[in-house]
Formats: C-alpha cells, structure tokens, sequence
C-alpha cells in the first residue's frame, strides 16, 4: 500500500487542519460547472471542489486533493458514490480518522 | 383561658352539617375490630360538645394519631371532614380529618349520651364569643372555601381530604345551627330522599347512602374469565369528578348486562348505592384506595345536562426526562410530539396468539425522545392514523393516558388495555408543545432512552454473536433455543443430498411437507397422510458452512433459507442434476452461491442423537447485510469500546 502521500478523511469542518495538504471526503453534489462543483459536506457546509469533474456526476462524489481554503480543494481524484450513500455513517468515520485514532487512519 | 366546645355540634353533625369544623373533646377511644394486620385496626371515638356524646369512627388514615397518642382520651379536636351516615337506622359519624387543639383536657360539661330525641336545651350561640383568637387558632383562611355543588340535586359539596390534609390548620368559624325541622322527632324513618352527592374523594366503605356525579374517561371492554366458581364476565369504568377525584367501577355478571351498554366515555352520570372494596393496584392504577363494586340496586343514570365543571380526562404529564428514573411497570401519562412511527408488525404472543406492535419516537421539551410501543387495536386505529399524519411531514401531537413503562431495553413505554391515546388534543400542554416544535423543537436533537443496549441497525430482539462466540458460549445448551444473528459468508455447500421428497398434500390451510416414499410406479406415500400422491414435492434440506472472521460453523437450512441460499428452487436443481444430468450447469449455480456474505438468524439448540448430545444450528432467515445499518452498528460498538 503506498502510505507515502496519505489523504485524510475530512468533512466540511475539519478541512480547515490540512489546508496545503492531501485530503478525501465524499459530497452531495449541488451544482457543477465546467472547472468546478459545489457539493454539500456531510456535515452540511458548502465545499467548493476545483478541477475538472467527470462529465457527468452522480448524487454523491468522492474527491482527493488539495486542500486550498476551508472550503475549497483542488481535486485530482474524482468517483462518482452514486445515488445512494449514508452521509451520516461517513460523517462519523471522518470524526473517527480524526480523533483519539487518528494513527491508524492513512 | 379555657377552651369552648362548639355547642350543640354532635345535634348539627347527625343532623347532616359538614361544614361546621366543631371542637370537640375526645371522652373514650376504643380498638374494636382488632386483626391481625396491624393496616386494617379502626378506632372508635366518643365524641362529646359538653352537653351530649356520640360515637365516632375514626378514617384509618387517622389511626397513627391515636398510636403516637397525638390523640388521647380528653384531647380536644377540631374534626375537619367528616361525615355522619344513616347505617340501619344508626347515625354514625365518620371522621376524615382532624387536628388535636388541646391534648389533654379535663372533661368539659357534663356530657350525656346523645339519644335521638333532642330535648337538651341548646345553649345560645353566644357562647361562641368566648373563643378569642389566639396564635394556636386562624379563623377561617381564604384557602377553606365551602363550596356548594352545582349538581341538580344540591347536596353539599365537602372538601376534598386528602388534598387538603396536609395544608390544613386549625380553624374556628362560625357554628351552625340546624333549622329546627331537622331535629329528629318521633321515630326513625328510612329517609326516602335522594342521597347526596359527595365527593370521590370522600367516598369510603363505612358510609351507608352516597351519591357521585361524575364523568365516564374510560371504559374497559367486557372480559371474560374462568375461576374455582365457574365462568364469569367483567367490566369496568373509570370516573372523574369536579374535585378531581377518580375511582373505578367494577361490575360482575349480571350487573355488567344492566350497565355495559348505559356506560359511554365522556357522559356524566349520577352512580348511588355500590359496594366499596379495596382497590386492586396490580389492575388499577387511579389515584383511590376504593374501588366500586356495582350491584344489581345499584343506580345508574345519565345526567344529561352537560356539567362544564367536570374534566374530561385528568392528566398529571411527566417529562420524558423522568421516565429514564422511572420504575419498571410504572403507570403514568406523557405528552410529546410524534417524530416518526414504524409499521404494524404481527407478533406471537407467548400465549400463542398474534397480536399487532407498532414502535412509534416520541420527544418533548425535555430533550429526550422516547419509544412508544402500541399493543393490538392501538396499532390500526390509532397507529395508521399516527403514521399518515408523519407521512405527510405533519408531526402530531400524541397524549398517552396511563402508559406503562417498560425497561426491556432502556426505557419505554407501552399500551395496556386502559391506556388512552390523544392525537393532537385541545389541550394547553399540546399547544405549548406544539409551539415549541415548530420554532426549533423540531430540529433539536433529542437522545433517546430507549434502546440504550441496541445499537444502531437490526431489529430489537436480536442479539449478535460470532461464529466463535456460539461454541464458547455454550448457545443452546438450556431449556430453550437460542436465537441469535451471525454475519457469516457462505463458505461449502454440500451436494450430495441437498432436498427430499416432500407429501404435496394440504392438511387443513397448511401443506403436509412431511417425506414420502416412492411406491412402484411414480406413486408417493405419506406415512402421516396414509395416502399415495402422483407428485411430490421437493424441499431444501440444505448443510452449509458459514465462516466469519472468528471460525466456521455447521448450519442446516430449510425449504425458505434454502431457496434464498441457493437462488432458485428446490425442484429446478433436482431436475437439473437428476433428470437432466447437467452436471457441469450445476456445479457452476453451487459455486456462484458461495462466498456471499449474509446475516443470518440461527436457532440454536442441544440435541440428542442415539445417546450423542449435538448442538444443531438451523438457519430460520437469510438476509442481505445491509451496509448503512451495518456501518452503524460497526460504529457504535466501536465508540462504546473506545
């Protein structure tokens, strides 16, 4: 597994700790745009993902990147999560990955 | 200064007075009707006003006065509430209340026997006078009101003793003196007149005529029941009067044919003659140590006035908050609003007989929500009505009247045969609490109390185990099978023998499914139906290896886990490896069905086989993991071990 350049599982709030560094989290798609979709988090804040997006996006849409400010990333990385996800289960991973266990999350 | 007794008081109590509050000096007390519980003792009191004396029985409640001798022989009294009935032609005085004045006191007058005619001179009222206000005495407090009924038969209304009891201090007021067509005169007559109304809450066994108006707020459905004596039938009812007071009405027989179709909730009635007897707390959970018992003179009748003055149903709500403290089996009312409700779901009792359970979330302003269970008819009528009104993004209002709650896991409450639902009532506690939800109650969060050992996801009888877990654990070892859930991934499937033979024949609604033999020509025997059939059928007897990360167990699915194992039906791979002998398609369908992984629900139970105690496992559900309520349970059991 390649643990070199490790992405961390944030949500809306957390972005803010690693803005300059890698990170991955899962939006609710809202509205996208030729370089750029707007997606709720799954703690319901507004994240702005820059990039180039997949043609077509589906409800849900896991992104890795930069984080460049609280509230946007540049994507590299982009998969479409489909129509049905549990932003609620997701929300508490990302809680999780960034709590007391932090360690053994990459 | 010396203490007067009220004059002439022991002639205006028999004479029917209630409000007089006399002083009075206790002469005599007396034990009678000693048993052996210490709770059933009575006392019996001579009172005296100085001029003549009478007997009195004292309420039971009263009885530690006389043991912590707060009561003694020459203790003057201020009797409170009391009562004096007409019981065979003997007036006997019933105490409720009263508050010892002076303990100890040399004999006052010169007090005679109180005969039923009345030739004692009265003394004047003046007498009166001589009772200045002291520290000791309050003159009538504003609180004390005496109040007359509103009933049409314009008895009078007492006060209430048991709310009154502990506030009550001693007051002297004006005396009353009975018009003097009151006095008895000549011989006793049975008093023809209707008896007057008194208050539930005054109600007791020792009084010989009474009469309550109240209102009907439940009514229970007629049961039947078979004892030592035969066969019987019950119902009963419950009242509400204007002072609050609340007592069941029970009725045995050939009362419940007189009455049952009389009774409807909601209706004010006049109820005269009845029996008092304790009331059974197990059943009855009113605010009253008496129970009515109606007998066939007893009478019943529709006041068809409405009486405003009457509630139509008492509430005392608690917040959800104090269920979590409350005790198992407690029986108490709540108020909330209905967040969501789950569909009716068929449940065998331990009886034997199905029944319906719906769940329902209820929170209020106490930041705590809590399941509701509705039991049977509560499930259709009032459930579906619940779960279209939250379909609709409505979120109703619910009063429950006498829930019982239940610490099964965590705490909750459900329906018994006398709880009352209330969707969104007229009520001042509905409107509050609907304002409350509907300016940021709603998305508060609320945590639950109920649930506490049940983790997100499955169902709330399920209990999770792993494969390692069922032998360690000894599952299925007592009296009765376990049941339990594994998340298992099917690891082998053995083909050798995987379905029989099964009897096609219907017996009754049912299909026999018992193995049948093949007679001759293509002809099937049943051993249980004796009867030969042309077709049988063919059912899973499946053994299957299940695995998860623990271990590997042995586990035996029938005809429905089967099929769901397998993903077609018996018979097609029957023909498929018998008849048409493709065995290739076949090996290919076995090994497309293993490696999926299922939660599966197993009974669990030792068995013994020739003298070998086995423990057999039987696959009674196969369902797909479902990954949103899977990712929660993971969840939660992670967070609780943290």
């Amino acid at each position: 597994m390649d643990t070199s350049s490790p992405s961390a599982f944030v949500n809306g709030a957390l972005l803010r700790r690693y803005i300059g560094q890698k990170v991955r989290t899962v939006v609710q798609v809202i509205g996208s745009d030729m370089g750029s979709v707007v997606g709720k988090s799954t703690d319901d804040l507004q994240i702005f993902v820059k990039g180039s997006p997949p043609a077509s996006t589906t409800t849900y849409l896991e992104v890795i990147g930069i984080a460049e400010s609280e509230n946007s990333i540049r994507a590299e990385t982009w998969t479409n999560f489909g129509i049905s996800f549990d932003a609620l289960n997701y929300n508490e991973l990302c809680k999780l990955a960034n709590g007391e266990f932090k360690h053994l999350f990459i | 200064m010396p203490i007067s007794l009220t004059p002439n008081a022991i002639t205006a109590i028999k004479a029917g007075d209630v409000n007089l509050k006399p002083l009075l000096q206790v002469l005599d007390i007396k034990l009678i009707g000693k048993s052996q519980e210490r709770s059933k003792d009575r006392y019996r009191l001579l009172i005296s006003d100085g001029i003549s004396a009478q007997y009195a029985m004292l309420a039971v409640q009263l009885n530690d006065r006389v043991k912590s001798a707060q009561v003694e022989k020459g203790s003057i009294v201020q009797l409170i509430d009391y009562i004096c009935s007409d019981v065979k032609g003997r007036n006997l005085i019933v105490v409720l209340n009263m508050e010892t004045i002076v303990p100890h006191s040399e004999t006052i007058g010169n007090p005679t026997m109180s005969a039923d005619s009345d030739t004692k001179a009265q003394n004047p009222l003046s007498d009166l006078g001589s009772i200045s206000p002291t520290n000791r005495f309050v003159f009538n407090e504003p609180s004390i009101q005496h109040f007359v009924n509103k009933a049409p038969s314009g008895g009078v209304n007492i006060q209430n003793p048991v709310n009154n009891t502990p506030t009550f201090r001693p007051s002297v007021q004006p005396s009353y003196q009975p018009p003097p067509s009151y006095r008895n005169h000549g011989p006793i007559m049975k008093n023809e007149a209707p008896a007057r109304i008194i208050p539930i809450a005054a109600l007791n066994p020792y009084q010989g005529r009474w009469a309550i108006k109240a209102r009907v707020t439940a009514k229970g459905d007629i049961r039947r029941y078979n004892n030592a004596k035969g066969d019987g039938k019950v119902f009963s009812f419950d009242l509400l009067d204007s002072d609050g007071g609340e007592i069941r009405i029970t009725c045995f027989n050939v009362v419940v044919d007189r009455f049952y179709d009389v009774i409807d909730v909601g209706k004010v009635y006049l109820i005269s003659k009845g029996s008092l007897k304790p009331a059974q707390k197990n059943f009855n959970h009113l605010k009253n140590e008496w129970e009515i018992f109606l007998e066939s003179t007893s009478t019943v009748e529709l006041c068809p006035d409405e009486d405003g003055s009457i509630p139509r149903q008492q509430f005392s709500f608690r917040p959800i908050s104090d269920i979590e403290n409350a005790e198992n089996n407690t029986i108490l009312d709540i108020i909330g609003v209905v967040t969501s409700v789950n569909p009716s779901v068929p449940i065998l009792r331990k009886n034997g007989m199905e029944t319906h359970r719906r769940i329902l979330n209820l929170k209020d302003e106490s930041g705590k929500a809590v399941e509701v269970t509705l039991w049977g008819e509560f499930c259709n009528r009032d459930g579906r009505q619940l779960e279209e009104l939250v379909e609709s993004a409505f979120f109703p209002v619910l009063a429950i009247k006498a829930g019982k709650v239940s610490d099964f896991s965590g705490k909750s409450v459900g329906t018994i045969s006398s709880t009352q639902l209330f969707i969104n009532p007229d009520f001042p506690e509905a409107h509050i609490l609907r304002n409350w939800f509907d300016h940021g109650g709603k998305d508060t969060a609320s945590s639950s109390i109920s649930r506490d050992n049940m983790p997100g996801g499955g169902s709330r009888n399920e209990i999770r185990k792993t494969v390692s877990q069922i032998k360690e654990e000894g599952l299925g070892r007592s009296d009765k099978p376990d049941w339990v859930t594994v998340k298992a991934t099917i690891s082998f499937i053995k083909t050798d023998s995987f379905c029989y033979t099964a009897c096609p024949l219907m017996i009754g609604d049912k299909q026999c499914n018992k193995k049948v033999t093949q007679t001759g020509t293509n002809m099937w025997l049943c051993d249980r139906c004796n009867q030969e059939s042309e077709e049988c059928d063919y059912r899973y007897l499946l053994q299957v290896q299940i695995q998860d990360h623990t271990g590997l167990a042995w586990v035996t699915a029938f005809q429905e886990s089967g099929e769901e194992i397998m993903g077609c039906p018996a018979k097609q791979l029957y023909s498929l490896k018998y008849e048409l002998q493709n065995d290739e398609e076949f090996a290919e369908i076995v090994r497309n069905r293993l490696f999926h992984q299922y939660m599966l629900k197993l009974k669990i139970k030792e068995e013994s086989y020739a003298d070998e105690q086995r423990v057999k496992m039987t696959v009674v559900k196969v369902d797909m993991v479902n990954y949103i309520s899977e990712s929660k349970y993971l969840l939660n059991s992670l967070v609780r071990s943290l």
